[in-house]
């Protein structure tokens, strides 16, 4: 049986205590957005999500190399795991958004670049579980996905990059000194900053719980062999 | 089978709305080419035999890479004429041939590797277009928006950032192929 470590139950604890903290602060404590009122406060939880879910793709490449370097099963779980939580996280922001869009834009979907990478992205996350589902022995089914892992994390930097490609009605959040860029009081960026750390935190933790239930799993297969 | 519903949605997204259908056919076209190459080594173990020769793993890579770019590159030539017929348009540009092979370059070279990924799998045939598609699509983009382009009498200079994309995406996933062909064929 794995121990479970002192520090994640930690983690547990403080995603938590964030997340309620967070709630709290975005549903009382942020100011109005002038033209787009209560629906623009989507926002924090929408950017934060779709980091979140960026990173653990980033992560899920990072241990698929790290699984082709040192060909242990414990990074192809990570890797598996960081995808897992990734295409969650990346469906909350993509329904975040259709959320935001709806008043907004008056529709929930545009076909313009940055929706349609991050639905791509997630596409290509989804084959990733269709391909280790037709994949035979535990061998070759970490060896082939980390790959497939490592060639997809391009569209990462594709989707993060491409509201500043082309030109798009995607809103840039993070440009630091273009006119473009969103102007948020500092009362709002607070809050942002503070929804950010709380989804890496709460990605962290699900991650390394994810992470334990495939090394059980590996080593139910083994046990049972 | 959803999964794949909703790629063909999204392909067909970009390649109906923006004009050439030519793009599209070649890639659906290159699928089948690019799956025969690999099942054919499998069927009577061809492959074991080619991974015994003492050459290295990245020029097998390589040669197959080469014969599939060369082979949908050969069904586009002939692909020109017909759709200069049907569309009233000449399409034998030397322009349009160096959109044509950067892209199809690109997308060969992708597909090689991920057809040996594929191949590898229970459901093979089926899964390379699910896992080729998305990950091409960007590729596909480029080269329709390049294509379009050349057929408007743009000249090449006005589409740099397209062509460039698509000479990235050729030195990445030629790079990858080199990279990982030795990892996804390993015993």
């Amino acid at each position: 049986m794995l121990e479970k470590s002192p520090l994640l139950t930690l983690l547990d604890i403080l995603s938590l205590i964030l997340i309620a903290g967070a709630l709290i602060l975005i549903l009382f404590f942020t100011p109005l957005e002038r033209v787009m009122g209560p629906v623009q406060k989507v926002f924090y939880f929408h950017v934060a999500s779709a980091w979140a879910g960026m990173l653990s793709f980033i992560l899920g490449a990072a241990a698929g190399a790290g699984y082709l370097i040192t060909r242990r099963d414990t990074w192809d779980a990570l890797s598996l795991s960081a995808i897992e939580v990734g295409l969650v996280f990346g469906l909350i922001a993509i329904l975040s958004g259709m959320i935001w869009a709806q008043p907004i834009w008056n529709t929930c979907w545009v076909w313009e670049p940055r929706l349609t990478t991050t639905a791509v992205m997630e596409l290509i996350y989804l084959a990733y579980f269709i391909l280790r589902g037709g994949l035979g022995t535990p061998e070759i089914r970490a060896r082939l996905s980390t790959v497939y892992a490592i060639i997809s994390v391009i569209t990462v930097p594709l989707t993060f990059f491409s509201i500043r490609l082309f030109r798009t009605i995607h809103p840039v959040v993070i440009a630091p000194g273009s006119d473009s860029a969103f102007n948020m009081t500092p009362r709002m960026l607070t809050p942002f900053f503070i929804s950010l750390v709380t989804f890496t935190i709460l990605l962290i933790d699900l991650v390394w719980h994810r992470t334990r239930l495939a090394i059980l799993q590996i080593e139910n297969q083994k046990e049972g062999r | 089978m959803l999964v794949f519903a909703l790629l063909i949605v999204f392909l067909f997204h970009f390649s109906l709305q923006l004009a050439p259908d030519l793009q599209a056919g070649l890639a659906f076209a290159a699928t089948l080419g690019l799956n025969r190459s690999i099942s054919l080594e499998q069927e009577s173990r061809a492959l074991d035999g080619l991974l015994l020769t003492p050459v290295d793993r990245s020029a097998l890579y390589f040669g197959k890479a080469l014969s599939n770019f060369c082979f949908t590159f050969l069904v586009a030539l002939v692909l020109m004429p017909v759709f200069s017929l049907f569309y009233q348009q000449n399409m034998l540009r030397l322009p349009l041939l160096l959109v044509l092979a950067l892209g199809l370059g690109t997308y060969t070279g992708l597909g090689t590797l991920l057809a040996c990924l594929s191949v590898q799998t229970r459901t093979r045939d089926v899964l390379l277009p699910i896992l080729l598609y998305p990950l091409a699509l960007p590729i596909l983009i480029a080269a329709v928006e390049a294509t379009r382009g050349v057929l408007s009498g743009l000249p090449l200079g006005e589409m740099h950032s397209w062509l460039l994309m698509l000479l990235a995406g050729n030195i990445l996933f030629t790079a990858a192929g080199l990279l990982f062909f030795e990892t996804i064929l390993e015993e």
